[in-house]
């Protein structure tokens, strides 16, 4: 019923139109909802035309509902109109249109029913196929039923109907239907083959395979079928090994050579580029029904894999925040116009971004600029030029949360399937400076969205929604809902196909070099750069960190208060005591030890990190070697080295590649060379390596027990090789390292 | 009207996101539709006052870390959320804590513990008393709530707006300027 009075939406048309066409009913459905609402709450806001991807909006008014045994309808009528087809060009066949100008017809959505009930309803009354139906209960199954149970079902309908007496006047119709449930069977195979890898035996396509074999032998179907399992027993046999051979050993080599890419000089247009392609082909795998509420966020650590694509794209986000945040801060001598230097590099890649649609990692950066170590840094902020602040905030407006993130919905919404970037507002300034030197590009791009929106509107509707009605039967009004959000996603993974983008091997090994900072580390950094503006007033009596600050009198304070937190923990609980515990020692011991060490006057130790404090002048990463002792200052907690491997098979050209590693000022020479190991790609024991500091003269290797941090001779740059021990090399070492120590 | 922005923070699975729908939608609605600009508005009135109440959940997006900051920076009253019958999301809460005081370099933010899921009280592994000690050792408010039995929800809320005004109890006018929105 529903398809005749939409025009024939069969099985034809691509998946694309299929959701387009289904958003816009979806949409259709709710917007008095939506009107109503808006009134109520009268908003002020003065909305202006609202974009969506439908057309024509026909009249829709509820009818009722209706119940049957084991299901419940929701009953519309519909007024449609009927038009002649627009033709883009010439309108020369117009014969076929009828006379007929509209009409009211009765429309049965399936509101809610038995799971028995939801498969019957795949077909409609007459046996035709409700290709919105079908899509909707296919994306979104998984939430009530498993896939063999649903194929069970139409498997035993069909066989049902085939073994049926029917009268002669309804042969048409029972043939009808079973064309129907091989048209839905096929559109499943296609649609999500991954419901039938099973392994190792692919138990539902066996049964397909053996149903075939009876009721269909030689169609369409069963040869489908018997693709898809040789498909999946190859996969199964033999090239998962190839494969994995391949791979590896060139993933080897690249590690021992450098990465040619340094902010803040690096093509801009050819960085955003390459996000777009990791993001993008992170984006096209995943698949959209693991981002629903009852996957991703009811997802435990036992069923994580359920949703491990929606969570590679999650990793790739922060991964990209993560650099922002790391190439901002990691280099703590930089001049701040240097530093602003990287704050315009990243922002210029960001408006490359912009151009690419690429908001996945276009708010990535935004969020890594706008991440308090790095927004805090008002003196760098201070010198960046008026274009690109302006650029900044116009960028960040775009996620604005304001008005539950109107601006990006509305963006989305508009260029979301547009062939190229061509929205901005009238404050945006830049970027329709960017948009006019453009033009219209020659290609056309994808998009990729932002998914934590989705994520988010999908996690209140899991939410808010319940998952069964009338005692029980499942609400299927709620999975159209949740397919309104799958269907974009959808439709924005088709999009996704118009980016051609090359891939650059020497790109990716700069991504995979970029240390990680996590919060604290990032915060410390920061606050060594431009240590807080406000002094301390008589802050945080309770609270156990924050003993970064800079300001050495803290330091005894925050241990000693820290200590009787711990106390306070013990009482509470055991479990409480235990995680409590173990992040004490994490946020204590730095802050013992660095107040151990300004106070034992070791000032050559203060240079590196906190040399930055004083703003001179050294721009090469090399630490004066006499820096004035800065009494009011503590130490640096950690120092940032670079660690080189170097190992007899390898030659590296002449160029080094280094990985940089946190160095904290506890860790002794294993921990440390671990450490290395684990960034480098290094399997093994940590004692079959040496770690020295590679010094002007000579190279200094660090005893086998050394606490690093306070062996490493910070007058000079902190460039350390990693090399497989040597036997003999041993006691000449010790004595070495014994000579440099002092 | 006073608007007040307050955001909801917690580990996934908490329950925040039903914290936040039964507070927005009171019940739970047919044709509830997250996408609208104002899903997570609620009018209130709260000691003889109109005020505007800007929810921002962050249900779904809790390992997109990068973006805690930017949550915090903006939020005026957070709600801290755990639920009872998990451990880890209460250890949690500390960490979480100490960002938003850094975000805010603050040393008092107006903020809300809360313990979720009090229906369920034979799952229960986090004590009453832990809560409360915890919220001692934060020096902020505690209580336990249940979004699915609606015990204590428009307390949670009700109780930011009360702390967020006696923190600053006439609007700063800088607060309605653009910039603070422009910068999320």
């Amino acid at each position: 019923m529903l398809v005749r009075g939409c025009g024939g939406g069969e099985l034809r048309h691509s998946l694309a139109e299929r959701t387009k066409a289904l958003a816009a009913k979806c949409h259709a459905l709710r917007s008095p909802a939506r009107e109503q609402r808006s009134v109520e709450r009268r908003r002020p806001r003065n909305r202006k035309s609202q974009t969506r991807w439908y057309v024509k909006q026909p009249t829709w008014r509820l009818w009722g509902e209706e119940k049957v045994d084991g299901a419940v309808y929701t009953v519309y009528l519909k007024k449609v109109r009927y038009h002649r087809p627009t033709r883009s060009a010439s309108s020369e066949s117009d014969d076929e249109i009828s006379h007929l100008e509209w009409e009211t017809v009765r429309v049965r959505f399936v509101k809610a029913g038995t799971v028995e009930r939801l498969v019957e309803a795949l077909a409609t009354d007459d046996g035709e196929l409700e290709s919105t139906y079908v899509n909707v209960f296919l994306a979104t199954y998984r939430s009530f039923a498993e896939c063999g149970k649903v194929l069970d079902l139409l498997l035993r309908r069909y066989q049902a109907l085939a073994s049926e007496d029917v009268l002669p006047a309804t042969v048409d119709t029972s043939q009808q239907h079973r064309k129907t449930l091989v048209a839905c069977l096929h559109v499943w195979l296609d649609t999500y083959p991954e419901d039938f890898r099973q392994p190792p035996h692919h138990p539902a396509l066996q049964q397909l395979l053996a149903f075939t074999q009876l009721h269909l032998p030689g169609s369409e179907l069963h040869s489908k079928v018997l693709q898809k399992l040789a498909v999946f027993s190859a996969e199964r046999n033999g090239c998962v090994g190839g494969a994995g051979v391949c791979l590896a050993p060139g993933m080897r080599v690249l590690q021992h050579h450098t990465s040619a890419y340094r902010l803040p000089h690096v093509p801009h247009r050819h960085f955003a580029e390459q996000l777009t392609r990791m993001d993008m082909e992170l984006f096209k795998k995943l698949v959209p029904h693991q981002c629903l509420g009852a996957v991703w966020s009811r997802r435990d650590k036992d069923r994580s894999h359920d949703a491990a694509t929606v969570l590679a794209t999650v990793n790739q986000f922060n991964a990209v925040s993560f650099r922002v945040i790391s190439t901002v801060l990691v280099e703590p001598n930089l001049r701040p116009i240097e530093r602003t230097d990287i704050l315009a590099a990243w922002l210029d890649i960001a408006r490359e971004l912009r151009v690419l649609k690429n908001f996945s990692s276009l708010k990535a950066i935004i969020s890594g600029l706008q991440s308090n170590p790095v927004y805090r840094l008002r003196k760098t902020w201070a010198i960046l030029s008026k274009e690109k602040a302006e650029l900044f905030e116009e960028l960040a407006r775009i996620f604005s949360e304001d008005n539950n993130r109107w601006a990006q919905r509305e963006l989305l919404m508009r260029e979301g399937t547009a062939k190229f970037a061509d929205t901005v507002g009238e404050n945006d300034r830049q970027l329709q400076k960017l948009l006019h030197e453009r033009g219209s590009p020659g290609v056309s791009h994808g998009t990729i969205p932002y998914l934590g929106t989705f994520l988010t509107d999908l996690t209140m509707i899991d939410t808010a929604i319940p998952d069964t009605v009338f005692d029980g039967l499942i609400n299927f009004d709620k999975k159209r809902k949740e397919f309104e959000v799958l269907a974009q996603i959808k439709l924005l993974q088709g999009a996704a196909n118009a980016y051609h983008l090359p891939c650059d091997p020497l790109f990716d090994r700069w991504f995979d070099s970029v240390i990680i900072l996590d919060d604290r580390e990032a915060y410390q950094l920061s606050c060594q750069i431009e240590p807080p503006t406000n002094p301390p007033k008589e802050r945080r009596p309770k609270n156990i960190n924050n003993n970064s600050q800079g300001h050495r009198k803290n330091d005894s304070i925050a241990s000693t208060s820290s200590s009787n937190s711990s106390q306070f923990y013990c009482e509470t609980d055991g479990a409480g005591n235990a995680w409590k515990r173990d992040s004490l020692e994490r946020r204590i011991s730095p802050t013992r030890l660095s107040h151990g060490s300004s106070s034992s006057s070791l000032p050559s130790l203060d240079v590196s990190l906190s040399s930055a404090n004083s703003g001179q002048k050294t721009a090469n990463g090399k630490a004066p070697a006499t820096s004035p002792a800065h009494p009011n200052k503590t130490g640096p907690d950690f120092y940032i080295i670079r660690v080189t491997y170097e190992s007899d098979c390898v030659e590296t050209e002449g160029v080094v590649l280094y990985k940089s590693i946190m160095l904290s000022n506890n860790e002794r020479t294993p921990q440390v060379i671990r450490n290395a190991m684990l960034k480098l790609n290094l399997d093994g024991d940590p004692d079959s390596y040496t770690l020295s500091q590679v010094l002007p003269e000579k190279e200094m290797v660090l005893p086998s027990n050394a606490n690093v941090y306070y062996a490493v001779n910070t007058a000079y740059n902190l460039n350390f090789i990693l090399r497989p021990r040597k036997p003999q090399t041993e006691a000449i070492v010790n004595g070495k390292a014994k000579n440099k120590r002092t | 009207m006073r608007e007040y922005k307050i955001v909801v923070l917690g580990s996934g699975g908490v329950g925040k996101s039903a914290l936040t729908v039964q507070f927005v939608q009171g019940i739970f609605v047919e044709k509830y539709d997250p996408t609208i600009e104002d899903s997570y508005r609620k009018q209130v009135e709260v000691d003889g006052q109109q005020c505007m109440l800007e929810i921002l959940d962050t249900a779904g997006t809790e390992q997109f870390t990068a973006m805690r900051d930017l949550y915090m920076k903006n939020g005026q009253g957070f709600v801290l959320v755990y639920s009872i019958t998990a451990q880890s999301t209460f250890n949690d809460l500390q960490d979480l804590r100490e960002q938003i005081l850094r975000v805010k370099d603050k040393v008092d933010v107006p903020m809300v513990l809360v313990g979720n899921k009090c229906d369920l009280e034979a799952e229960r592994v986090v004590g009453k008393q832990q809560g409360a000690n915890l919220a001692n050792h934060f020096d902020c408010v505690f209580m336990e709530t249940s979004a699915k039995a609606k015990i204590s929800v428009n307390e949670v809320f009700y109780d930011l707006v009360r702390q967020i005004n006696k923190k600053s109890p006439k609007e700063e006018k800088n607060k309605k300027k653009p910039r603070l929105c422009r910068m999320l």
